[in-house]
């Protein structure tokens, strides 16, 4: 790997933030393509940060600014990568549900699936069932993740499951949860395909769908 | 052994000493169990705060309402659900009093220290908040910010609230005061935004001090006012964790915490008192780093997270009292069946119980707790809680 690639790696990796545009810019420079930069640079030591991250030795902080790095670097390279190369592994519907406004974690796992490929639509918080649906089927996405923190709106995430169902989209939709009232009961009770337990845990849960499913 | 009071027995249990039961503590109540025990109150608070010629007024005055409006109202709501606790005649209770959170306008309500809630609904009648974002979003908002709490104010009254409650309740329950929303981090949180926190310590340090100095000496001169009215445990609440651990890494939560929580909880400790910190989420990896800064006991040990009741009483248990492990999410809603919270309560004694320093209670408070799930749990608490067929 080249240099100037594997410099952009080791500062997304020990979370250098340091005049990391201008390292990325550089990289330009030098007749790497926007691609190559995400792909080599950028996600490689954002996978690295996971792997830190669930070995114990990062923490939620060091998800958030190695996450804001790569978001900030993609954003400037998105504008120079030719259509259709953002995104390919899927599009991903992710929403707090109804009556729950809470999104850090939502926004931490829509980072890290973007950072691993996927095209997030982000509908925020406080989403209505009814939303969500139609956004699965305006877009053709078939994964969706749900965020809930609070107990009291749980019925949210069933709400969800039977719009999918009473469009006729269920078959077609994979369904995550997570959030700091889910759980793998939680997930049985409503009835959703998966339980992600962290963000890292999130983009497993939606490469397995992917692994398992026709995109 | 010989029955004793509930404040007897709550801080014999702290000191590790014999008590004749498993000490009950209730983590604060919402408007919807308070009211189910209380009985609702003539005007609920949502209808209070949605009668159309309040919400003009306060879309018109905004936080000038607060003092001769606001505040006796949210003292009042604060106080029924207070009183609810004792009512239900739990041994130690989570007797919350801050009084400086105000309206922006009908449909927000703020904190001082710069955070934003939204006024919204509890699906019972009730005006509840849910956090809606940060209030500062950079060092020019952090300048502007023209509400930043005033320590001494609301220091008094904060004295003035738990004499008057200690007076009333002292004997019927052991009283844990908590004067001022939030701790450290946690409101570091709320006011730059969780997803923002990091990079403001990262690239504002400057304004991070300043923030914590504000916090600090809020902390401790609520603190103070409470132990001078006569109330023997304060209870810290600081969310350091979540679902499956701490926020931050533990090195830099003692480098940005550690010298300001060695003094709040030195005060406390000062003065004679114990001192509870309340940290949702997976706390595991900081429970050492908390002993050290001084804690008394811990609180929450939420089930949904990842931290081991079971595992913290064998390695903390003989220095720290563990309170909480009834977990909110599931047992004490209406989704669960009663004999299901008998034997998690039954079960929480048997391995908690025996050598002391625990007391039981839920994790948290939610609107979705009935009253009468607190009542099956304080019912098993009591038959399965006898010292020293426990232990």
């Amino acid at each position: 790997m080249k240099q100037s690639l594997l410099d952009i790696r080791n500062a997304v990796t020990e979370i250098r933030d340091e005049d990391f545009n201008a390292l990325v810019l550089r990289c330009l420079q030098e007749g790497h393509t926007p691609m190559e930069i995400v792909e080599e640079g950028l996600a490689r030591g954002l996978e690295e940060v996971g792997r830190r991250f669930e070995e114990g030795e990062y923490f939620l902080a060091d998800l958030i600014l190695a996450g804001d790095m790569v978001t900030g670097a993609t954003d400037m390279l998105r504008e120079k990568m030719p259509a259709g190369e953002t995104g390919r592994k899927g599009k991903v519907v992710l929403a707090t549900v109804q009556g729950d406004v809470h999104d850090i974690g939502k926004k931490v796992v829509g980072i890290m699936l973007g950072a691993s490929g996927y095209e997030v639509i982000d509908l925020g918080t406080d989403v209505p069932a009814a939303k969500i649906v139609e956004t699965v089927r305006a877009t053709g996405s078939s994964m969706v993740g749900l965020s809930a923190l609070l107990t009291t709106m749980v019925h949210g995430i069933g709400e969800v499951v039977a719009g999918l169902v009473e469009a006729g989209l269920r078959d077609r939709v994979k369904v995550a949860i997570g959030g700091a009232c889910c759980s793998q009961r939680l997930a049985d009770e409503m009835g959703v395909d998966a339980f992600g337990e962290s963000a890292i845990a999130a983009v497993r849960v939606f490469d397995g769908f992917r692994d398992g499913a026709a995109i | 052994m010989e029955t004793m009071s509930p404040v007897e027995r709550v801080l014999r249990t702290f000191e590790g000493k014999p008590v004749d039961r498993v000490p009950v503590f209730c983590a604060m109540l919402e408007s919807r169990t308070a009211n189910e025990v209380l009985g609702k109150p003539l005007i609920s608070s949502q209808r209070s705060v949605g009668f159309p010629l309040t919400r003009l007024f306060l879309n018109a005055l905004g936080p000038r309402a607060t003092g001769p409006f606001t505040r006796p109202i949210l003292a009042g709501l604060l106080h029924r659900r207070n009183a609810a606790q004792v009512a239900l005649g739990f041994d130690a209770i989570w007797a919350y009093y801050d009084d400086t959170w105000f309206f922006l306008d009908s449909k927000t309500i703020a904190l001082t220290t710069g955070s934003l809630y939204n006024v919204i609904s509890d699906g019972f009648g009730n005006m509840t908040y849910m956090y809606r974002g940060p209030g500062i979003k950079s060092p020019e908002d952090f300048d502007a910010w023209p509400h930043w709490p005033r320590a001494d104010e609301v220091a008094h009254r904060v004295f003035r609230y738990y004499k008057r409650f200690i007076s009333r309740y002292g004997e019927r329950a052991c009283i844990f005061g908590c004067g001022f929303f939030g701790g450290l981090q946690e409101s570091m949180n709320w006011t730059f935004g969780i997803d923002k926190a990091p990079l403001w310590i990262r690239r504002h340090p400057v304004y991070v001090k300043r923030f914590l100095d504000i916090v600090e000496e809020v902390t401790l001169k609520t603190h103070t006012a409470i132990l001078d009215a006569g109330v023997r445990v304060v209870v810290q609440m600081d969310d350091f964790a979540y679902k499956t651990g701490p926020f931050l890494s533990p090195r830099m939560i003692e480098e940005v915490f550690g010298e300001r929580y060695r003094r709040i909880i030195g005060n406390v400790k000062g003065r004679g008192a114990k001192f509870v910190l309340h940290s949702c989420g997976d706390n595991t990896k900081l429970f050492d780093l908390f002993l050290q800064w001084g804690v008394d006991g811990f609180h929450a040990y939420e089930p949904t997270s990842n931290v081991d009741i079971y595992e913290e009483k064998r390695l903390h248990g003989g220095r720290a009292t563990i309170i909480g492990g009834v977990g909110i999410d599931y047992l004490l809603t209406e989704r669960s069946r009663d004999e299901e919270i008998v034997e998690k309560v039954r079960e929480l004694i048997e391995r908690l119980a025996p050598g002391g320093r625990f007391i039981l209670g839920p994790a948290h408070s939610e609107d979705s707790i009935p009253a009468h799930k607190l009542r099956v749990m304080l019912e098993a608490a009591h038959r399965y809680g006898g010292y020293p067929a426990a232990s």
